[in-house]
């Protein structure tokens, strides 16, 4: 009887574990095994064709990246370019999040927040479709340049690294943008008011108070368009023409035509690694500037 | 002289006024986002075989092509299924995640918590080949088929339903629930004509997210697509790696007008002042 009653009592107290189960199995079984599954497969060894675990442990795959000139460029160009894309998006972006920021018309806030969201939200495929046309050798923009006699043949707007960085600027720029709104609106008008009436123009108020009390959503905005940017497939595929080689790019061809799964899995682990760190100090940053501000 | 002061000090509204230089920018950012959308409509509605300069007029026979495409058409009609059933499986799902750990205090709920918004910052070309690799190698047959691409779909779409479920259950108050149960109303009752009534927005809105993330998303399926399971991405993808058919931006209007139209909704269901897109904290 007692003992019953005991069980009861734990039953009614783990129950609502029942809630969050079914999400918590699928997670473990399709999310973190495989990942590590992924881990597992890169530090074993290479052999063209061979998926299965053969358990015989060695860095070669590591090795080979950080030796061979293709993949070890791949990485350091991955990681320029998204330095630059990360620093384009941000001085275009704050200008419309900052706009965002300080519209205080309900109807006309929203409205720009459904075209920066609705921006967001389609496919990327899709957009790039649009840049396509508009950067190709035949495209719009070449095509408005040579009717109007400015140039006497197409330039090379795509299939280079220019193509690339356009590309991924337009993907990242609604995350950088939707970074800086929270962060612009949290300035108290108070203090820029302060400056203001203190003889400040509004340029120097903007330099000496707005920028840097924007820093943290600055700094997040970066970090963030940083690690999409490094690990966009579509972008450097099509807009680089499969000519600007970036590390998501060399993991899909070594998996999917080569056949070479621990070395492809070893380029994801370093991707994975990478862009971890990159989001880890994200979140210091943020939590940082968080608790400063509670 | 204090009434020279006086005057000389700017007024809040002043403050918070945008000058024209910001907004021009905002102009610049506006035409990066959105000149891209609409050229894909216009090529859409294009009349010539492509679009050049100076356009050469108005027309429907792509619009009628993307219609009697099989190609294009039958993968719009694959993604928008996808999508449909990943977002009952994640709305679901998270909704149930979202109330245990916003209601229940245990041990391991930061943990929780950061693994179901860990999709959201591992790349996505990378979780596909993890899912791919372990479908097999586990032996399980699901790879390159539908279930084990609603699998990963409901990976990334989940952060979205339980962030936006979270976030409507904060801002509702615990104690209607309890005055339900006080009143003798059983915990699923108080839940379903108290709770969900009031947390319904965030939920739809949640729904919507993984809808709208699944039909466009790419990187996770395309390890598992085959050709007779080609989500719409995948298939604009594989034709603009070759040709620039405006049969594919036609297929794109429509997918730009079902995100449109989302968002709309979306807008009218949650606050979109205090949205701030992905969250990673």
């Amino acid at each position: 009887m007692e003992f019953s009653e005991k069980l009861k009592r734990i039953y009614i107290y783990y129950r609502p574990i029942f809630l969050v189960l079914p999400a918590f199995i699928i997670f473990l079984i399709f999310f973190v095994i495989p990942v590590i599954g992924l881990f597992v497969l890169a530090f074993d060894k290479p052999v063209a064709g061979v998926i299965d675990i053969q358990g015989q442990w060695t860095l070669k795959s590591f090795i080979r990246i950080y030796s061979r000139s293709l993949y070890f460029d791949a990485a350091v160009m991955s990681v320029s370019l998204a330095a630059i894309v990360s620093f384009i998006t941000l001085i275009i972006g704050y200008p419309l999040a900052y706009l965002i920021a300080k519209t205080e018309h309900v109807g006309r806030n929203t409205f720009l927040m459904i075209l920066v969201l609705s921006a967001m939200q389609l496919d990327m495929v899709i957009r790039l479709f649009g840049l396509m046309v508009l950067f190709g050798d035949n495209g719009v923009i070449n095509g408005a340049l040579l009717y109007y006699n400015i140039i006497e043949k197409p330039i090379g707007l795509m299939y280079n690294k220019l193509g690339v960085v356009v590309g991924l600027v337009q993907f990242s720029l609604p995350f950088m943008i939707l970074s800086l709104v929270g962060i612009i609106r949290g300035i108290p008008p108070a203090v820029v008011e302060a400056s203001r009436s203190l003889g400040a123009t509004p340029v120097k108020a903007f330099w000496n108070i707005i920028l840097p009390l924007s820093m943290p959503g600055i700094l997040a905005g970066t970090l963030l368009v940083f690690a999409l940017s490094i690990s966009s497939y579509i972008v450097p595929a099509l807009m680089g023409g499969w000519k600007v080689m970036m590390m998501p790019l060399h993991i899909y061809q070594q998996i999917a035509e080569m056949g070479k799964w621990q070395f492809g899995s070893a380029i994801a682990v370093v991707l994975f690694c990478t862009s971890m760190i990159t989001v880890l100090v994200y979140q210091r940053i943020a939590i940082r500037f968080a608790g400063g501000r509670a | 002289m204090f009434q020279k002061i006086i005057k000389k000090r700017p007024k809040l509204r002043e403050v918070n006024d945008v000058g024209p230089l910001i907004k021009f920018g905002a102009v610049i950012a506006l035409c990066v986002l959105l000149i891209p959308v609409f050229i894909v409509v216009l090529t859409g509605l294009n009349a010539g075989d492509h679009l050049t300069f100076p356009p050469e007029g108005l027309s429907t026979r792509w619009i009628i092509a993307f219609f009697k495409s099989e190609v294009f058409l039958s993968a719009f009609l694959f993604s928008f299924g996808l999508a449909l059933i990943t977002m009952v499986i994640s709305t679901i799902l998270g909704t149930m995640a979202a109330i245990f750990i916003t209601r229940f205090s245990f041990p391991g709920m930061n943990f929780l918590r950061a693994l179901f918004l860990s999709p959201l910052i591992l790349p996505g070309i990378v979780l596909g080949l993890a899912l791919y690799v372990f479908y097999i190698t586990s032996g399980s047959g699901l790879a390159r088929t539908f279930p084990g691409m609603v699998i990963g779909h409901v990976l990334v779409t989940l952060p979205y339903v339980i962030g936006t479920v979270s976030a409507a259950l904060f801002n509702f108050d615990v104690n209607l629930e309890q005055a339900a149960r006080s009143l003798g109303a059983s915990p699923l009752q108080a839940f379903r004509k108290v709770t969900l009534p009031n947390i319904s927005n965030g939920v739809m809105a949640g729904s919507i997210f993984a809808f709208i993330v699944s039909f466009g998303q790419f990187d996770v399926s395309l390890f598992m697509a085959t050709p007779g399971n080609t989500p719409l991405p995948i298939a604009l993808y594989w034709s603009l790696r070759y040709t620039f058919e405006p049969t594919a931006a036609a297929a794109g209007i429509f997918a730009i007008l079902l995100v449109v139209t989302s968002m709309l909704i979306t807008a009218k269901l949650v606050n979109l002042k205090k949205f701030s897109g992905v969250k990673f904290s």
